[in-house]
């Protein structure tokens, strides 16, 4: 299959994971549009015969982290203001788990990136902890003590805390 | 319950081997607290995959599609030409990009001030300024977007200290509580360099686990201990 092809075929999940880590559906084609851009210009560096998949998503997923740390700088606000989140404490926080029963999109976006990422990666598109470690480039233990961290907050906001 | 949050975790996303796998299962049938902590996990992931499901069966938009489709035979001279332009209008796109954060974090590291992330007493390096706040304060669970003093992991060491790796651009270790302070214990250079990506994480998380006894911390175990000044128990 041509390259562009298996891409196209990718298209659907890529698009999964895109709205997962920039949650707004129009955000989240901007994103699979720089990453499809990017691996057309850097095809090159692609090696047939691994996965297709792995390397889309970990561009996506560098140009997403790029972003961000972008906005970040120009100070522009992200929707949710982690440090105002970190200041108000535990009080707040539980004030808020009872309005966000329910919202994915609310509890997901209360997760720091690095959490989201792994979340999505793991429960979301089924990677094993090993593919999802090679794709964000990091060790396996981060991967569980991230997502174990994501899971955490995910059930307190979503209510299926114990 | 009998078993490591941990290992529920990965026993539901089927990361445990068949022997351990089964010996789970076995347990649950007698373990209600393990049942349920399966069944909360289970219900988590299913909730997630069916929320993002319906993305799947979306319509790909023309925009997307039509970068991959394009009759590239048709006329390669001018694809290449538009190739040509486009890559260069975007290697200077990442250049100003690039200017924006060098220049940011010019300013937020307050060049004109000596650096004093790290301080010598008596021979040995502890914290200080901007890191000691961070490793007294920031949570690794809940970082500022863009703090330019990263916390990785938070955990107890040997000795029943707690100790916390870190990054910035300017350097990378571990620090552990002695008395009121931060002792230093593996400090390396960061990578002042253009590239913004942190692709050492894993480096700090290895050298961690070497220190660790048992997990790290989670996220309710770091806010208690924190807030309860980082004492020893």
């Amino acid at each position: 299959m041509r390259f562009e092809e298996e891409l196209v075929a990718l298209l659907p999940r890529l698009r999964r994971f895109a709205r997962g880590l920039a949650r707004h559906p129009s955000d989240a084609d901007d994103l699979c549009q720089a990453a499809i851009e990017r691996a057309l210009k850097s095809r090159d560096q692609w090696q047939r015969g691994t996965r297709l998949d792995s390397w889309m998503y970990r561009i996506t997923r560098n140009l997403w982290i790029d972003e961000r740390r972008a906005a970040g700088r120009r100070g522009v606000h992200s929707p949710i203001d982690d440090a105002a989140t970190q200041i108000a404490g535990d009080g707040a926080a539980e004030v808020e788990a009872g309005a966000l029963r329910g919202d994915v999109d609310g509890a997901m976006a209360r997760l720091p990136d690095e959490q989201r990422e792994v979340v999505m990666l793991v429960l979301v598109e089924g990677y094993a902890y090993r593919e999802a470690a090679d794709i964000l480039e990091v060790q396996i233990g981060t991967v569980t003590s991230r997502l174990a961290r994501g899971r955490e907050t995910l059930m307190h906001y979503l209510g299926e805390a114990a | 319950m009998s078993v490591d949050p941990i290992v529920v975790a990965a026993f539901v996303d089927g990361e445990l081997d068949d022997l351990t796998a089964r010996r789970i299962e076995r347990e649950a049938a007698s373990d209600p607290a393990l049942a349920a902590a399966i069944a909360r996990h289970r219900a988590l992931k299913e909730r997630l995959a069916a929320h993002y499901a319906p993305v799947i069966e979306e319509a790909v938009p023309d925009r997307l599609r039509a970068l991959l489709t394009a009759p590239d035979a048709l006329d390669t001279s001018l694809a290449d030409r538009r190739a040509a332009k486009r890559s260069r209008f975007e290697a200077m796109h990442w250049a100003a990009i690039a200017a924006t954060l060098v220049l940011g974090l010019t300013i937020g590291l307050r060049p004109w001030q000596p650096t004093t992330e790290v301080v010598s007493d008596q021979g040995r390096l502890v914290a200080s300024g901007a890191l000691a706040r961070a490793l007294d304060t920031q949570l690794a669970s809940n970082q500022p977007v863009g703090a330019a003093i990263r916390i990785g992991l938070s955990f107890r060491d040997d000795d029943g200290r707690f100790c916390r790796s870190f990054e910035s651009r300017t350097i990378k270790g571990v620090g552990c509580r002695d008395g009121d302070r931060w002792a230093l214990e593996h400090t390396l250079r960061g990578q002042a360099r253009g590239d913004y990506r942190q692709a050492t994480s894993g480096e700090m998380a290895a050298i961690a686990a070497t220190m660790m006894a048992g997990e790290p911390l989670d996220a309710p175990a770091e806010r208690a201990a924190r807030d309860s000044g980082w004492g020893r128990r």
